[in-house]
């Protein structure tokens, strides 16, 4: 995800020697947001949301997928409502209760996948839904094609009218965006993850054509995840992570790492008596474990580990570099092309997810509503779900209702689950209570391997920190436990051993207690140096 | 078992009442379109349908409908939608009526041999559908739409190729099963000559079957959680190609049940006459029934009277199109007003939640 | 995959509420009910028609059936009430019309269609002394049932020999609704009408639909399709008993330059003004004269129960002659006719 992070500094220039970026009356505020909550059942949403964007500026919106950057775009867009909070626009108080609220406070938002009609000319797709009106009733083209045509030069857009829309490339479409959206009068630009659809060269001309904007006094709100681009581009950053802003800081004085740090949370975990439970007994070996998506890439590239009992080994990488399509494989849901597992001492290469499943694996899986949860069942429903032969839960052909829903009651003690009964539905619950009652399963029985995907995601810190003991009491037992993670403190606090994926092939493995957040960081961006010192 | 069970219970009822409601509310104002007196056509309605013989037939339909909409609903509950269920009941029927016209047995075998061959050729039938989902990934609604008509045909085909030919009659059909192979009636209802099907008791068992396997058994847990989510299921170990073709299996399998009272217990014979569209009404009460083993009996039940009673209608001058609007807003209705309930369940069970977690100590917000 | 499941439903419950529809589509008004006609003798005989699938309105035989009540309220005084089958009802659901109507003191009562022959059979020893007719069945007999049968085969013969007279290349078609014994009888007896008078002529055939589909009998878009065909592969003539159907077959032989034969009623006199054309000729089948037939020795007390066959000698089926294009063949035809009332021909029943 940081593949640019080096060409930072030169860029990080060029904005500071930039006589326009200093923009008009810098201290005038465009938006600015107070206390903004948003609660959705089950889902991490916003949590006392501050955040100030300075008119005529370029502001970078960061934080990791599910970290609550689309809800805050959403409420600022007049999307969502938030429950508690205030918006303010120009230092006005609004209340936005839909998009076109918001266009009428100078709010426009580009979307990350361009709402174009292929078959009609820029022109018309641009007045598209505010067609100029001559005399009330007649279209006036003419002047909506001046109007296109001033705000092009303007802003230095080249968007020329009476193309059709099918034959612009993707740079210009997003261009007709932008256009699309000054055109209704926006003085406030929310463009969402614009980066995510253009090639390199296109990414610098959608940057100039930012600059353009501020100068021009417009204030621009920029989402990406990408680092590096947000350091080159923005003039203030804030950082989002678990709903909530964490920091606003200066691109000037930041580098990505301590970026990425604030994204992922850099505070270091509570100290913890490191007693060692690891034994040498091998539960899981991964030899030489390949996946290859439809196109025949490698997205598991050759990876081998052992986890033997009593040990949490971690797995650390920027999402996306293969971690999922590794734990797929593991849990026998998706082929591998390559490898070998070995599950106590039995090749289970060939196994299908019932019988791992059988055989005392475990999983936690990253995103708990598509994998781990029936949501339109009752909690002792869920009980059931992947233990199905399980003599807990089941007799031969028949479900044990009665053992199923007493061993919910178990786990919904134990674990601290947060609910009226066993009966509720799980879409009821908060996303913290659903991940403490999948823990709490997943730990139930007779398991040898638990494969925990970003166990805390998405859930509060108080679920957070239960979640955490648990796996370290399970640890104490004899489990083994895979644990993949983003989060560098989660990494750093249970792993006994981490290794760092990129790209789908491990590129090290450090010792959690000789490492530091920063060399972590940088081992999973690719900046493999500075992570050697703790490398075991 | 709790308070909120009774309240679950009026919820579950209120849709289907709202519906029924509803669809009256439309007839009526149909009716007072048409110019027909709204008020003693439902008296006419429900006096008709109360008569003995009504009620006979009434039973008779439902045990039809029912089976039907269970083959339905078995798909429903995995989120498959067995649109063919009409061409496999006709497949099983002529197929099962041909070799039952062909074999002498003693009675029990007979019938058991009959029943068997509609089970087997209405399971392959939609089986079909299933291997294609599973392994090529044809949608089941194409593909069953499409088995369907090739159902007409072939039945057409091989019907022409087994019928015996009645003198002077314009109708054939494969040859009569003997009274060995007939299922005989059930005299059920007091002072009516009519007699229930014999295979009413099947039906009943067939339900029960249903709501043991679907709610009891660990292959019923694993189908419904499919329907739930595809993807949790596959997480959980369920291999859900083997679960389609299964399930489509199963589904086709009752769906041969469905001619099977109509031909034991009236007919004897599958002829060009013998019903059709049965696999759309199941589909129509399988919807109003929820899917559950005695909602669907409560909507079979409730198809069969409108529909018995709707023979007094043009009789009595009044067109019977009313009770076809009535069945169609019915379906339409029920459909909205399960969705508002489930909405709101969902909203009254989270502000539950809520409410109740608010008094226990507050922890969560500490960060 | 909650939002698939609910899409699912939805799609379900439309595909429900669509083939409600078409059941309903099926069964246009039967414009039903009981009414007296303004008659100059009031009779009190109240009569009970009750119909196949499309009722009153089909453009087919149950029009035909109609037709003949309609008369005989006119002309005898009589009155009816009209009840209809619905889509694909059971044995049982016809059972209960008849007995409703002779419960409610009809009498007599008429089944039109083949698909009333084992409800008949039930339910007229049930009330012997009401009178009972079917239409195109002479399977259900009883002491108190008539069968109102048509020799089809006869005047589909004759409109043969008329197609292959008039055929300029030898090459006649057949198109049927639906593929059932008793269009079969047409079939038959057309391509031995073409054959009688030129042996070696192709007679093409084609029916639109197999039961339980009965749309044949009412998809103009079906006939003219099929039409085309025929036309496309060299007939010249092309004869139909497909009911509703048939219009489609008249539009394809005018754009074709073709010559089209109408079936049951005189088409010439019903189809639009510019088709008319191309109709040769029509196989007349007279389901209102044997209604109306039936229902006069009903009112004169002389009921007989058994077959009573409508071929070419007593003028139940027959071919029409407006429009005047079969003027110079009418000679030959004629004799034809002779010749099968004469026995001299025999023309094969199928369903015998």
């Amino acid at each position: 995800m940081l593949p640019r992070a080096g060409a930072r500094s030169t860029q990080e220039t060029d904005i500071a020697t930039d006589p326009r970026s200093a923009a008009p009356s810098p201290d005038a505020v465009a938006v600015e947001l107070t206390g903004v909550t948003k609660r959705f059942p089950g889902v991490v949403a916003n949590r006392d949301v501050s955040l100030c964007v300075r008119t005529g500026t370029v502001h970078a919106l960061v934080g990791e997928n599910g970290a609550g950057k689309s809800t805050l775009m959403k409420i600022l867009y007049g999307m969502q409502r938030p429950d508690e909070g205030t918006i303010r626009v120009a230092g006005r108080e609004v209340r936005l209760s839909g998009p076109a609220d918001a266009i009428s406070a100078g709010i426009g938002m580009v979307h990350q996948h361009f709402m174009l009609a292929d078959n009609l000319t820029v022109l018309e797709n641009v007045v598209l839904g505010s067609e100029p009106r001559r005399g009330g009733l007649a279209l006036d083209f003419a002047a909506a094609r001046r109007k296109i045509s001033e705000i092009s030069t303007a802003y230095g857009l080249g968007v020329e009218p009476d193309r059709l829309v099918a034959d612009l490339g993707v740079g210009e479409r997003q261009r007709v965006e932008i256009l699309k959206v000054l055109y209704r009068g926006a003085r406030i630009l929310i463009l969402d993850e614009p980066t995510a659809v253009l090639v390199p060269h296109e990414v610098d001309e959608l940057f100039d054509n930012l600059r353009e904007l501020k100068a021009e006094g417009l204030t621009v709100l920029f989402i990406s995840h990408k680092l590096d681009e947000v350091l080159s581009v923005a003039d203030d950053v804030t950082v989002i992570r678990r709903g909530t802003t964490v920091a606003t800081v200066d691109p000037r004085t930041t580098t990505a790492r301590q970026l990425a740090e604030l994204m992922v949370g850099s505070e270091l975990p509570s100290p913890e008596t490191r007693e060692s439970t690891v034994t040498d007994e091998e539960v899981l070996r991964v030899e030489g474990l390949t996946v290859r998506d439809a196109a025949g890439r490698a997205v598991v590239d050759d990876a081998s580990f052992v986890i033997r009992r009593g040990e949490v080994l971690g797995l650390a990488g920027v999402e996306g570099n293969g971690q999922a399509e590794l734990v797929e494989a593991l849990m026998g849901m998706r082929r591998a092309d390559a490898g070998r597992t070995t599950l106590a001492d039995e090749d289970v290469s060939d196994w299908s997810t019932r019988r791992r499943r059988e055989g005392g694996l475990r999983y936690v899986p990253e995103d708990r509503h598509r994998h781990g949860l029936l949501l339109d069942a009752p909690l002792w429903e869920n009980r059931i779900l992947g233990h199905q032969t399980e003599s807990s839960v089941s007799r031969g052909p028949w479900i044990d209702r009665a053992s199923a829903r007493a061993d919910s009651t178990r786990i919904v003690e134990q674990y601290d689950v947060r609910t009226p009964g066993i009966d509720t539905l799980a879409s009821a619950l908060s996303g913290g209570n659903q991940q403490k009652f999948i823990v709490g399963r997943e730990l139930s029985g007779d398991l040898s391997v638990l494969v925990a995907s970003h166990p805390t995601r998405g859930v509060d810190v108080g679920a957070q920190a239960a979640i955490w003991d648990h796996i370290r009491a399970a640890r104490r037992a004899g489990l083994a436990v895979l644990l993949v993670s983003a989060d560098l403190d989660e990494l750093i606090g249970l792993s006994d051993r981490i290794c760092v994926v990129l790209r789908g092939r491990i590129v090290a493995e450090v010792d959690p207690s000789a490492v530091t957040p920063e060399q972590l960081g940088s081992a999973m961006t690719g900046a493999q140096d500075d992570a050697r010192g703790g490398a075991a | 078992m709790r308070r909120w069970d009774v309240r679950d219970v009026a919820l579950g009822l209120a849709a289907p009442l709202l519906a029924v409601a509803f669809s009256l509310v439309i007839a009526s104002l149909v009716l007072i379109g048409a110019g027909d007196p709204v008020l003693s056509t439902y008296s006419l309605l429900l006096d008709y349908g109360q008569r003995p013989r009504s009620l006979a037939l009434v039973l008779n339909a439902a045990t039809t409908y029912y089976l039907s909409a269970l083959a339905v609903a078995i798909g429903f509950r995995m989120n498959l939608f067995n649109i063919g269920v009409d061409g496999q009941y006709r497949l099983a029927a002529m197929t099962a009526a041909w070799v039952g016209g062909a074999v002498t047995l003693p009675t029990g075998l007979h019938q058991l041999v009959i029943v068997l061959v509609a089970v087997l050729v209405g399971g392959m039938w939609a089986g079909i559908a299933g291997l294609l989902k599973a392994t090529r990934g044809v949608s089941e609604v194409i593909s069953t739409i499409m088995l369907n008509a090739i159902a007409t045909g072939l039945v057409a085909f091989f019907l022409r190729k087994v019928a015996v030919p009645v003198a002077g009659s314009n109708n054939i059909g494969t040859a009569p099963i003997a009274e060995s192979g007939r299922v005989g009636g059930l005299p059920l209802v007091p002072d009516s000559a009519l007699e229930v099907f014999g295979f009413l008791p099947v039906a009943v068992l067939a339900g029960i079957a249903y709501w043991l396997v679907l709610g009891r058994t660990r292959f019923g847990f694993e189908l419904r959680a499919t329907g739930r989510s595809e993807s949790a299921a596959v997480a959980s170990g369920v291999d859900v190609r083997r679960m389609v073709v299964t399930t489509m299996l199963l589904s086709g399998a009752v769906a041969g049940l469905v001619g099977m009272p109509q031909l034991l217990g009236a007919s004897y014979s599958y002829s060009l006459d013998f019903p059709a569209g049965l696999g759309f009404t199941g589909i129509a009460i399988a919807l109003l029934g929820r899917n559950s083993p005695i909602g669907i009996a409560f909507g079979a039940l409730l198809w069969a009277y409108l529909d018995v009673s709707s023979v007094i209608l043009d009789i009595e001058g009044i067109s019977r199109e009313i009770v076809t609007i009535m069945q169609g807003s019915i379906v339409l209705s029920v459909v909205i007003a399960y969705e508002l309930v489930r909405r709101y369940r969902l909203r009254a069970e989270q502000s539950r939640v809520g409410r109740e977690l608010a008094q226990a100590p507050r922890a969560e917000v500490a960060a | 995959m909650r939002q698939l499941a609910n899409g699912r439903l939805r799609l379900a419950a439309a595909v429900a509420v669509v083939t409600l529809g078409l059941a309903a589509c099926g069964s246009d008004d039967a414009g039903s009910g009981t009414d007296t006609a303004g008659s100059e003798e009031a009779s009190d005989i109240k009569v009970g028609l009750a119909y196949d699938i499309g009722g009153r309105g089909d453009q087919s035989f149950n029009d035909s059936a109609a037709a003949g009540l309609d008369r005989a309220k006119e002309e005898l005084g009589i009155e009816a009430t009209e009840a209809e089958a619905g889509q694909g009802e059971s044995d049982a659901a016809k059972e209960e019309r008849l007995r409703v109507l002779a419960d409610s003191g009809h009498d007599p009562i008429i089944g039109v269609g083949f698909a009333y022959s084992a409800a008949l059979a039930k339910v007229a020893p049930e009330f012997p002394d009401v009178t009972f007719a079917i239409v195109d069945d002479a399977n259900a007999t009883g002491d108190n049932i008539s069968n109102l049968v048509f020799a089809e085969e006869q005047g589909s013969f004759l409109v043969g020999a008329a197609a292959a007279l008039k055929s300029k290349t030898d090459n006649v078609g057949f198109i049927g609704g639906v593929q059932v014994p008793l269009i079969e009888k047409f079939e038959v007896g057309f391509t031995e009408g073409a054959k009688q008078v030129k042996p070696d002529i192709e007679v093409q055939s084609v029916y639109l639909t197999q039961p339980p589909d009965f749309s044949g009998f009412g998809d103009p878009a079906k006939g003219r399709t099929a039409a085309q065909g025929m036309f496309d592969a060299g007939a010249d003539v092309v004869y139909h008993a497909a009911g509703g159907s048939g219009s489609g077959l008249f539009e394809a032989a005018k754009a074709a330059g073709g010559l089209a034969i109408g079936v049951d009623s005189d088409q010439f006199e019903t189809a639009a003004p510019d088709v008319q054309d191309v109709i040769l000729t029509s196989m007349l089948k007279k389901v209102d004269v044997a209604v109306f037939d039936f229902l006069s020795s009903v009112s004169e007390g002389n009921v007989e129960a058994g077959p009573r066959v409508y071929d070419l000698e007593q003028g139940g089926v027959d071919y029409s002659t407006s429009g005047g294009m079969v003027d110079d063949i009418k000679g030959q035809l004629d004799e034809l006719k002779q010749q099968v009332i004469d026995g001299e021909i025999e023309v094969t029943d199928p369903t015998a």
